[in-house]
């Protein structure tokens, strides 16, 4: 019996090995979920990505699909993108049909939604009017920590109202659903990097299914976000327990993080949730998902009210729709929320291509 | 195994090596035998056992080779013949002990060790020379090259030790306790002494220096009475141009070497048999008759060395002479000797010709060969509950993230080092270490070590020797996961009980001791799994590994593929669906086969799909939980028990 295990000799070029290589080892890996669920080799639990065992496959799709690898740069992958779809890339904001400030006018959203439960409602709207006949959701899952579920109804839809600030790789749920070669279309809601991959995924040749079922995708707009360990970590930290209610992140000056549970509502100051952020995070430039059919954040100094950004001709006619069924509300925003909305997006821009430039 | 006591003394009946060994105590009337499981070893024990109620003697495995050699010593103190018999690695474990035994001297009745040394590692981690012991402890050492001889051998074990008092050590080799041959058994004995221990009577190392002097006396005097038993002998010419002195099967690999080199007239064989301490007064009288020396032994050059030694006691009255063996390169210093390597350093020595076989034809035959034999690699047996384990280790130790390390022990499980357990073992050593290298690691934290840590161990090793490295880790809360590999069984060895099993090696009802009930006495949390529920079992291993602080405790509880072959098999037939099998392409290539390595699934190339083995495969289900087409179907059998 051999009492040395030899180290396991690398296959060359294999992409799975430069996925791990260049993505996961690197740390730059933000658990999308893009290259989760396409085969058995990568593994995601607990918030995080893993691929134990080689592929011995170098024509696949994982690493074309990561929002994360570096080859080709953020820039011309986005540009590539965005024409595909006929659109130009249009900084800092990106392409736009229209800007509102807007929530949902139904009253089962009030409480659960994180803000104006804009995300909610255009999604269940979505389902209801047949546009799309099951979507992805992120929502609480084992241990607290977010992961991807595939929801046919508002019901489905409602129970995952609200924002979980951690990485919870849901589209490893995309990815599973589109196995099925043909079936009704999909639609998703998702953070910036996971709205890049989404796009990947419809233009990539291998993978029919994407091109011909994702139907719409609905963008978060994102700054940063933790691994589900990180947020425990933190919880933990700070002697929180029970299960949260609501994660916010109030717009500045404020620099903390809220968590309310069924007890008592916390304040963490930022400073001390940075110390936990994904690393990849700060690589990544997109802060309004900008290449989703239609884009939703917080309202500057409005609780209770969004950000929404039309930016498809499907994202606007869903909008339209939307408008006039009454289920939204939609108002024109201040000049000075939009021009601080532009400034913290050039921002962010700014600082992922900075870090690039460090890497 | 068959009860030795039933054979007709003077009738020729074919054993094995091993059986000839526990004949020949029974036969000597050994009352009272222990062991622990170990290649080539077992089936002492096991024929003792099977023949325990025929032949009136107590058998017992015990939990390990320390144990059971001092429950021998201490029937030997009360007058009865008792033996232990173990593999060379479990001389190890009893070392301790035989070198105070050795001190205080074994009693009235005779009291034997028979260690198994296994050349070449054939189914060990290293290939040991036991024989050390014998020197180390100044005991008798015994080195029967037959079966017949083993038998003759033993009961004259059991006497000498009678003589001097003291243990005698008898080593046989693979080879010869796996031999069969035509033996001709004597009677067994009628009677037995009643066994006493005078309390006036102590048996213990103090004082040592006395005692010291008296094991001397002992070890000479048992020189002089082995010198007379007849197991060393002379064959060859008066004055041969080279002596060949060889022990154990290397006496008829170096008799089969002279035949095939048709030397029978220039070389002579000087067989030992009785080897420590060494036969002084006839090693000089051949060393005076012959200017070449060639040594043939098993595995170290214990003879070769010592009889140098004694030769340059009497260099000046000898004169010069040459030596060949291990020293100089013409035997390797590794692995079991063959007739062929004792050949070529014969001729090598001796200026002959020896012709192998020629190289292009032995690589054309090899190679005719290996398209005739189905490759194979080492590996678990389908439906084996290690390769779900060792599954649901590497799976959940990628997503912790923290680079785990695995730190493995030894049994089947020890085969994790390799492909079949996805190269998923990082340290193993002998039985029990792989928890007091836990322990360690468990410790470094402090220095900033953040790696988290997992031992496994086998049900049966954890009783061995792993309960003293727990104990440890429990006081000094050493920080790692055990996971006890429970497959209720000793299967790398043949399926002996152990204490968990509840079972004695007679098959009489035990007390069984479970690992769990060890695990509330330390009070260590512990939880039970089932391996071949890979999602549940990598969850609560994932649980475990965030948890930290002190010892956790997994049983992953299933048993044995070939234990559970026997008690009516597995519940599943399975079957592909080669529609739904994505086979090469991204999404899976080959995932079942290439990876998982079950050796029921394979892959057929030309349809493009992985087919399922109906002979090979066991039917366990557990290649559908890894399958991510859902393309490998799980169908209840009938016919099984669920
Ligand atoms: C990690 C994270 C960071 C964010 N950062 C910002 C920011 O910097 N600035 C800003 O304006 N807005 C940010 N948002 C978006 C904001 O929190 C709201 O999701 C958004 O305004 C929509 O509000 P709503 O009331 O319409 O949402 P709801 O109607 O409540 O719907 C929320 C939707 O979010 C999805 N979701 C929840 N958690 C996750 C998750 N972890 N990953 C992916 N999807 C999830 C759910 O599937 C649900 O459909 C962030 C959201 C997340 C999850
Ligand atoms: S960022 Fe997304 S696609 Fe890239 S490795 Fe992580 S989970 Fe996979
Ligand atoms: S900052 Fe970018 S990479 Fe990080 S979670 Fe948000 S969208 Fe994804
Ligand atoms: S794992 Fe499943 S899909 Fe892949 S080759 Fe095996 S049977 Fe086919
Ligand atoms: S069911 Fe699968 S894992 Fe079990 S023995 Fe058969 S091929 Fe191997």
């Amino acid at each position: 019996m051999a009492n040395h295990v030899a180290a396991e000799a690398t296959p060359p070029a294999a992409c799975l090995n430069q996925l791990k290589k260049q993505v996961l080892d690197a740390g730059l890996c933000v658990a999308c979920g893009a290259c989760v669920g396409l085969c058995p080799h990568i593994i995601f639990y607990d918030g995080r990505v893993a691929a134990p065992d080689d592929c011995g496959l170098s024509q696949g799709r994982c690493l074309d699909l990561c929002p994360q690898a570096p080859e080709p740069a953020q820039e011309s992958k986005r540009r590539a993108l965005h024409a595909q779809a006929g659109q130009t890339p249009a900084p800092p904001l990106g392409p736009h049909a229209g800007i509102w400030q807007a929530r949902a006018a139904s009253p089962d959203l009030a409480g659960r939604a994180q803000y104006g439960g804009v995300a909610s409602a255009l999604l269940a709207l979505a389902l209801e009017e047949g546009l799309i006949g099951e979507a992805v959701v992120t929502r609480g899952g084992q241990r607290g920590a977010p992961q991807g579920a595939l929801v046919r109804d508002r019901a489905g839809v409602l129970a995952a109202a609200g924002s979980i600030y951690a990485a919870g790789g849901s589209l490893l749920a995309l990815n599973q659903a589109l196995a099925q070669e043909t079936g009704p279309k999909l639609g998703l809601v998702g953070l910036p990097c996971q709205v890049l991959a989404a796009a990947a995924m419809k233009a990539h040749p291998s993978y029919p299914a994407a091109a011909r079922r994702l139907g719409l995708v609905i963008g978060l707009f994102c700054t940063w976000n933790l691994p589900a360990r990180g947020l425990r970590a933190l919880l933990a930290a700070e002697g929180l327990q029970g299960p949260v209610k609501k994660y916010d992140i109030p717009p500045p000056p404020a620099q903390v993080f809220l968590v309310e549970t069924e007890k008592e509502t916390r304040e963490i100051p930022l400073a001390k949730v940075r110390e936990h952020t994904l690393a990849g995070c700060a690589l990544c430039p997109d802060l309004t998902a900008e290449l989703a059919d239609v884009s939703i954040g917080a309202a500057e100094g409005r609780p209770g009210w969004n950000t929404l950004i039309a930016r498809s001709a499907q994202g606007e006619s869903l909008v339209k729709s939307a408008l006039e069924r009454g289920l939204l509300i939609l108002e024109t925003p201040p000049a000075e929320s939009l021009d601080h909305l532009r400034a913290a997006a050039a921002a962010k821009r700014a600082r992922a291509a900075q870090a690039w430039k460090e890497r | 195994m068959a009860d030795l006591s039933k054979l007709m003394p003077g009738e020729t009946v074919l054993l094995q090596g091993n059986e000839a060994l526990a004949r020949g105590a029974l036969e000597a009337g050994v009352a009272f035998c222990a062991a622990y499981p170990g290649n080539p070893s077992s089936e002492i024990l096991e024929s003792l056992a099977d023949s325990a109620a025929g032949a009136g003697i107590y058998a017992e495995w015990s939990v390990n080779e320390k144990v059971a050699l001092e429950s021998a010593a201490a029937a030997a103190y009360t007058g009865l013949r008792a033996m232990a018999s173990m593999k060379q690695n479990g001389v190890n474990v009893a070392q301790d002990f035989i070198c105070n035994l050795t001190i205080s001297g074994s009693g009235p009745g005779g009291l034997v060790l028979i260690t198994c040394d296994d050349p070449s590692g054939i189914s060990s981690t290293n290939e040991q020379d036991a024989r050390f012991i014998a020197r180390l402890a100044d005991l008798p050492l015994l080195e029967p090259a037959t079966p017949a001889e083993a038998m003759a051998m033993i009961k004259f074990a059991f006497e000498l030790s009678e003589e001097i008092q003291n243990l005698v050590v008898l080593r046989s080799l693979s080879r010869l306790s796996h031999t069969r041959a035509g033996i001709v058994p004597g009677p067994l004995p009628q009677t037995r002494p009643k066994p006493y221990w005078d309390p006036k009577v102590n048996h213990a190392t103090m004082p040592v220096v006395p005692l010291h002097a008296k094991m001397h006396e002992k070890l000479a005097r048992a020189g002089r009475l082995m010198a007379a038993a007849g197991f060393n002998s002379y064959e060859g010419p008066q004055k041969p141009e080279l002596l060949i002195i060889a022990s154990g099967s290397s006496v008829l690999y170096a008799a089969e070497a002279l035949q095939l080199l048709k030397a029978e007239d220039k070389a002579g064989i000087l067989k030992l048999g009785a080897t420590w301490p060494l036969p002084e007064e006839l090693i000089l009288d051949h060393l005076a008759k012959c200017g070449r020396v060639l040594f043939a032994e098993e595995v170290d050059p214990f003879l070769e060395n010592e009889i140098k030694a004694l030769y340059a006691q009497n260099a000046g009255r000898l004169g010069a002479k040459a030596f060949f063996g291990k020293a100089t390169g013409h035997l390797a210093a590794i692995g079991e000797n063959t007739p062929g390597r004792l050949a070529a350093a014969m001729a090598r020595i001796l200026g002959l010709e020896w012709r192998t076989v020629d190289e292009a034809y032995a690589k054309r035959s090899a190679e005719l060969l290996a398209k005739l034999v189905p490759p194979r690699e080492f590996g678990f047996c389908p439906g084996c509950p290690h390769r779900a384990s060792y599954w649901a280790i590497k799976q959940t130790l990628a997503v912790d993230g923290r680079q785990g390390l695995v730190s493995g022990d030894i049994g089947c499980y020890t085969l994790g080092v390799l492909p079949t357990g996805f190269r998923r073992v990082n340290s193993v050593h002998c039985m029990g270490s792989g928890l007091g290298i836990s322990n360690g690691l468990g410790q470094l934290g402090r220095f900033g070590f953040d790696q988290p840590v997992v031992s496994v161990v086998g049900d049966s090793t954890f009783y061995h020797s792993a309960l003293p490295a727990l104990v440890n880790a429990r006081w000094n809360q050493s920080d790692y996961v055990l996971c006890v590999l429970d497959n209720s069984a000793t299967a790398m060895t043949g399926f002996q009980p152990h204490p968990g099993t509840g079972r004695t090696a007679t098959g009489q009802p035990g007390k069984q001791v479970a690992v769990e009930s060890v695990c509330q006495a330390l009070g260590l949390p512990y939880a039970i799994v089932d391996p071949y529920d890979l999602a549940a079992t990598q969850e609560a291993l994932y649980d475990a590994l965030q948890q930290g602080g002190g010892v956790r405790v997994l049983i992953f509880r299933r048993l044995c593929a070939l234990v559970q072959g026997r008690q009516g098999g597995h519940p599943y037939r399975m079957r592909v669906d080669a529609e739904a099998c994505r086979g090469e392409n991204c999404g899976c290539n080959r995932f079942c086969s290439r990876v998982f390595r079950c050796p029921g699934l394979t892959f057929d190339q030309a349809g493009g799909a992985a087919v399922i083995d109906e002979v090979t495969c066991v039917g366990c289900g557990v290649c559908a939980q890894i399958c991510p087409a859902g393309a490998i179907l799980a169908e209840p059998r009938k016919e099984a028990a669920a």
